[in-house]
């Protein structure tokens, strides 16, 4: 019952938020609600049995017994962190966002919330459809929290990624009705949609052969999560919703919601399909090469602070892919964790530009300069997301961009290489990028705050301080000790590489 | 050839056609109201809840008689599970639209009476249509609820754009019927009977043997296609919907359209698609060809109602996939019922926003225009909402029923092989999203004044509600509703 409740409890508390009655107190009870999501959340680490690779706290009921439709939650290894990471950063979004969501309050915690369990419901689903609903679900909150509450162009950016994201996963609802219909072959008889049934699949494969089912099949599921990871050349939507998308809503975007893609890429797309993954996989590979060193390309040459890191997401995103597809052991325990890493240090960087956007109303690299004199605290804090981002050893951005090396070393050494251009690239551009902003002369913003004594820029608040800190204790903490972490998935990481060309799941009294 | 002779109406098929003569026992006490008031309108509210208390007899009627799959008048009407639910829905769809008629001020004025006694007339043709299983039936059926339209349009309030729409559709739907019945004339030449029950054993046969049965099928199917607006018959479709008076558009959106499907069903089900590959490829190019230009045309469109009329042209497309598959199927009930859960999720939805439509219109000669709906969401939040998840639910998006029933649709062509129509279906869907978000950006990201006309009840508001509340209940409760609409129909 802990999965059902992770899930609809926030269902609740949208319902809650949308009728509160008193404006002032709406943040307070939102901040509450999401602290009490973090704390049932806390309990499932206490649950869990990170020796197992089985589906663990399984709850299973048909929903719809004509197509075997079931409502089928479970948690592995691999699901878990990024649980974790969901209900984590929540709280942390709302207490960041303490003042910069002054219009339609309940409106946007209703929205958050509603998007907080739809995200969980896809990390949690273990039946097609079911997962089906809760992926397209969440572009909905997405899609009001960014226009209503976005930027100056934040209705062409909504409905870019709105339709970006449903037009990838159109094909994938096709896909899955296709392989419902095959079912019937590993059931005995019944059609089903549980992704447990169809891993068990046999689906055919011919090398080179594009028009084979499997590899249409993969394809189409591919093709609709790397849209949403978004891998190059399909993230043009993505730079435009951050930038215009409010600081939650870029927080949970390149927080959670990209996981949503990389993190499906290992549930369905590899086991299901092996032989194609193995086969194609060079495509993903090299597009995310190409992902790493463009993203970072084009980051370096942007001047407004919030497209920069967006386009490092697109860089980070691609270290993630690159990981998963050479399917090796340290490639996949090191993408899994640079996913994390990714949630935690873009997210911050997010909410440390929603900090600085709030005092100056500006995003432009060139107006800034200076920085560090008026902003001591902020300065450090921001100088640790940097180096976490770019993945200085001893934070936790090191271990998982570490091992994705390592990992791609294995597949390739040329694939090494290449992406090792990309450590430095967003070392260039993110230390440039601080130098520009927080050193040198004071640009036009200090001097504005120096001259004008009631414009003066304030220091880290209190409420602030304890937004960035939880984030900040945790870099360290995943870049020191980074089995804590790991620990967690590393049985389930095993059991997918080791049976990757026939992976099956199984869960206490499944019987098999 | 044989002519049957013996016609004996028993009490039985009086019973199985009670709710038809329920109705249109119903449709006369306005009007004889009105008369007997010496030519004096009653009130409109007490108008309407005779009409109302008309159609949920008509529909008690219809659950009690309906569904036993007997035949009455020598077979000429068959009272099976697809009549029931065919029936139920185009009867609420039509209660959804009498109840606008009441609200909306282009047909609320002094000719209330004589409205719904069309409307209601029309609903008796509609019934006729989905319970017929003879062609001349169908046709009479298809007469008696086009003609009442075509009055229904008419002569509400003053116009011009609405009697253009009235000629419009008079005139097109006039040569529709002929081709029709030009159609039947061929089926009956060659072989030597209209009854659909006849034709199943032979049909298939016939559509590869004999031409002339081949021409009077496909003149059938053309004239099906222009009562449901498959392209290219459908051009009249946005001039009408545009045309009509709001609660109008509503009605023939759902309700007539329920109908035509109905029939249309009935005539696909006699399998002659299995006896001629020529007209199963049409179809399935007619198919694609609809969802493809009614969602592309949609997407420029700047007035709400002739969008919807787009929308409900590719919603035709859809609905002909499901339609296809059940006449190529050996288990038809899988097909047939997905159309007719996607018929409950359609007429919900577009009655839903055809309402919103209405009620946001301030006189009988406004239009709504898609920029003046913003603002919507701050002075009717609740509203907003319903049109926000009635919309969704149109572009097929989850939780919503919308959602469930294009996975029915598509999941019963991709059981037959139709892989092709399933993914020009998900492709639409993508299509559509563009114009379905149009209308909620509006609404919740621009400032405006975009309100509720004061002089509205809380009928429309109530039936909104309801509505929206079934397709986010009905969404996750679907699972149910279509294996009983399946078993009904097997």
């Amino acid at each position: 019952m802990i999965l059902s409740g992770l899930i609809f409890l926030p269902i609740v508390f949208a319902i809650v938020m949308a009728i509160w009655p008193q404006r002032n107190t709406t943040r307070h009870v939102a901040l509450g609600f999401s602290i009490l999501e973090f704390l049932l959340s806390l309990t499932l680490l206490q649950n869990f049995d990170p020796e197992s690779a089985q589906l663990q706290m399984v709850e299973k009921t048909m929903w719809i017994e004509r197509f075997g439709i079931s409502y089928f939650l479970g948690i592995d290894g691999i699901s878990l962190m990024l649980i974790m990471l969901t209900t984590f950063l929540v709280p942390i979004i709302i207490l960041a966002a303490w003042n910069s969501i002054e219009d339609k309050r309940k409106g946007f915690f209703a929205c958050l919330f509603v998007l907080q369990a739809a995200m969980l419901g896809s990390f949690l689903a273990m039946d097609a459809i079911l997962f089906y609903v809760f992926w397209e679900l969440s572009l909905v909150p997405m899609y009001f929290m960014i226009g209503i509450w976005g930027g100056a162009r934040r209705v062409y950016a909504t409905i870019k990624f709105f339709i970006y994201t449903m037009s990838g996963s159109v094909l994938m609802l096709l896909a899955i009705i296709f392989l419902m219909r095959l079912t019937p072959e590993v059931t005995g008889g019944s059609i089903s949609a549980s992704l447990i049934d169809f891993y068990k699949l046999q689906i055919p494969f011919v090398a080179g052969d594009f028009f084979t089912a499997q590899t249409l099949l993969f394809f189409a599921f591919a093709l609709a999560f790397a849209i949403k990871v978004p891998l190059f050349p399909l993230h043009t939507w993505l730079p435009d919703a951050h930038v215009e998308a409010p600081t939650p809503g870029s927080v949970i975007l390149a927080g959670v919601m990209l996981k949503m893609g990389t993190y499906c890429f290992v549930r369905w797309v590899i086991p299901l399909f092996p032989e194609a993954t193995e086969h194609y996989a060079w495509i993903f590979i090299a597009v995310g090469v190409i992902g790493i060193i463009y993203g970072a390309l084009v980051a370096m040459v942007q001047p407004d602070v919030k497209k920069l890191v967006a386009y490092s997401s697109v860089s980070h995103m691609g270290y993630i892919i690159i990981g998963l597809f050479v399917m090796n052991s340290y490639g996949v325990n090191g993408a899994l964790y640079q996913m994390l890493n990714h949630g935690v240090s873009t997210g911050a960087l997010f909410i440390l530009i929603g900090m600085i956007y709030e005092r100056t109303h500006s995003r432009e690299i060139s107006k800034y300069g200076g920085l560090a004199a008026a902003l001591p605290l902020f300065t450090i804090a921001f100088i640790i997301v940097t180096l976490s981002s770019i993945a200085v050893p001893m934070t936790n951005g090191f271990v998982g961009e570490f091992l994705i090396l390592l990992g791609s070393f294995q597949y390739s050494p040329w694939m090494a290489a290449l992406s090792v251009t990309g450590v430095v690239l967003g070392a260039t551009y993110m230390l440039w990028m601080v130098k520009r902003v927080f050193f040198g002369p004071a640009g036009e913003i200090v001097q504005h705050s120096l001259s004008h004594k009631e414009h003066a820029l304030q220091d880290l608040s209190v409420r602030e301080a304890v937004v960035l800190a939880p984030i900040i204790i945790l870099i360290f903490w995943m870049g020191i000790f980074p089995n804590h972490f790991m620990d967690f998935s590393k049985t389930s990481v095993e059991h997918l590489i080791q049976n990757k060309m026939n992976y099956t799941l199984s869960w206490k009294g499944d019987g098999n | 050839m044989e002519t049957k002779m013996n016609i004996a109406i028993g009490l039985s098929d009086i019973l199985l056609i009670s709710p038809i003569i329920a109705l249109f026992l119903f449709s006369l006490i306005p009007i004889t109201i009105k008369v007997l008031r010496g030519n004096k309108e009653q009130l409109p509210s007490a108008t309407i809840v005779e009409a109302l208390i008309g159609l949920a007899l008509t529909a008690g009627l219809l659950i009690v008689f309906g569904g036993s799959g007997k035949t009455a008048f020598n077979g000429q009407l068959v009272f099976d599970g697809l009549t029931q639910w065919m029936g139920l829905i185009a009867v609420g769809a039509a209660a959804g639209g009498l109840i606008l008629m009441y609200e909306n001020p282009a047909t609320r004025g002094n000719q209330l009476s004589e409205l719904i006694f069309l409307a209601m007339n029309s609903i008796v043709g509609m019934l006729i249509l989905v319970s017929a299983v003879d062609l001349l039936i169908i046709f009479i059926g298809l007469e008696l609820m086009s003609l009442s339209l075509y009055l229904m349009i008419a002569m509400s309030h003053e116009q011009k754009i609405s009697k253009e729409a009235a000629i419009k559709y008079f005139v097109l739907g006039s040569f529709a019927s002929a081709i029709f019945l030009y159609g039947i004339s061929f089926i009956f030449g060659t072989a030597g009977t209209v009854n659909l029950l006849d034709l199943m054993e032979n049909a298939a046969s016939l559509m590869g043997t004999n031409k002339l049965f081949l021409f009077g099928m496909a003149f059938i199917v053309i004239g099906f296609c222009f009562k449901v607006s498959i392209v290219p018959f459908h051009a009249w479709t946005p001039d009408v919907y545009q045309g009509s008076p709001t609660p109008l558009s509503s009605f023939m959106a759902t309700a007539v359209k329920t109908a035509s499907f109905a029939a249309f069903l009935r005539v696909i089900a006699t399998k002659p698609l299995l006896g001629s590959q020529n007209l199963f490829d049409v179809l399935q190019w007619l198919a694609v060809i609809t969802m493809t230009v009614g969602n592309v045309a949609a997407l420029v469109q700047s007035n709400v109602k002739r969008t919807l009329a787009y929308s409900s042209i590719s919603h035709s497309g859809y609905l002909l996939v499901g339609l296809i598959t059940a006449g190529v199927s050996q288990n038809s009930a899988f097909g047939a019922g997905s159309v007719v859960f996607y018929l409950i999720a359609y007429g919900l939805m577009t009655t839903g926003s055809f309402a919103i439509i209405s009620m946001i219109e301030k006189n009988e000669n406004s239009t709504v225009q898609m920029e003046n709906l913003a603002g919507f969401a701050k002075k009717q939040p609740l509203l907003a909402f319903c049109l926000t998840v009635f919309l969704l639910s149109l572009a097929g998006l989850p939780p919503t029923l919308g959602f469930f029933g294009k996975l029915y649709l598509f999941s019963s062509a991709v059981n037959e092989g139709l892989v092709w129509l399933a993914l020009w279906g998900v492709i639409n869907s993508v299509l559509s999203v563009y114009y379905y978000l149009r209308p909620i950006v509006m609404m919740y990201m621009r400032e405006g004044e975009c309100d509720v006309a004061d002089d509205r009840s809380y009928a429309t508001v109530v039936m909104v509600v309801v509505s929206a509340l079934l397709i986010l209940v009905l969404g996750l409760a679907s699972g149910p509703l279509f294996q009983m609409i399946e078993k009904s129909l097997s």
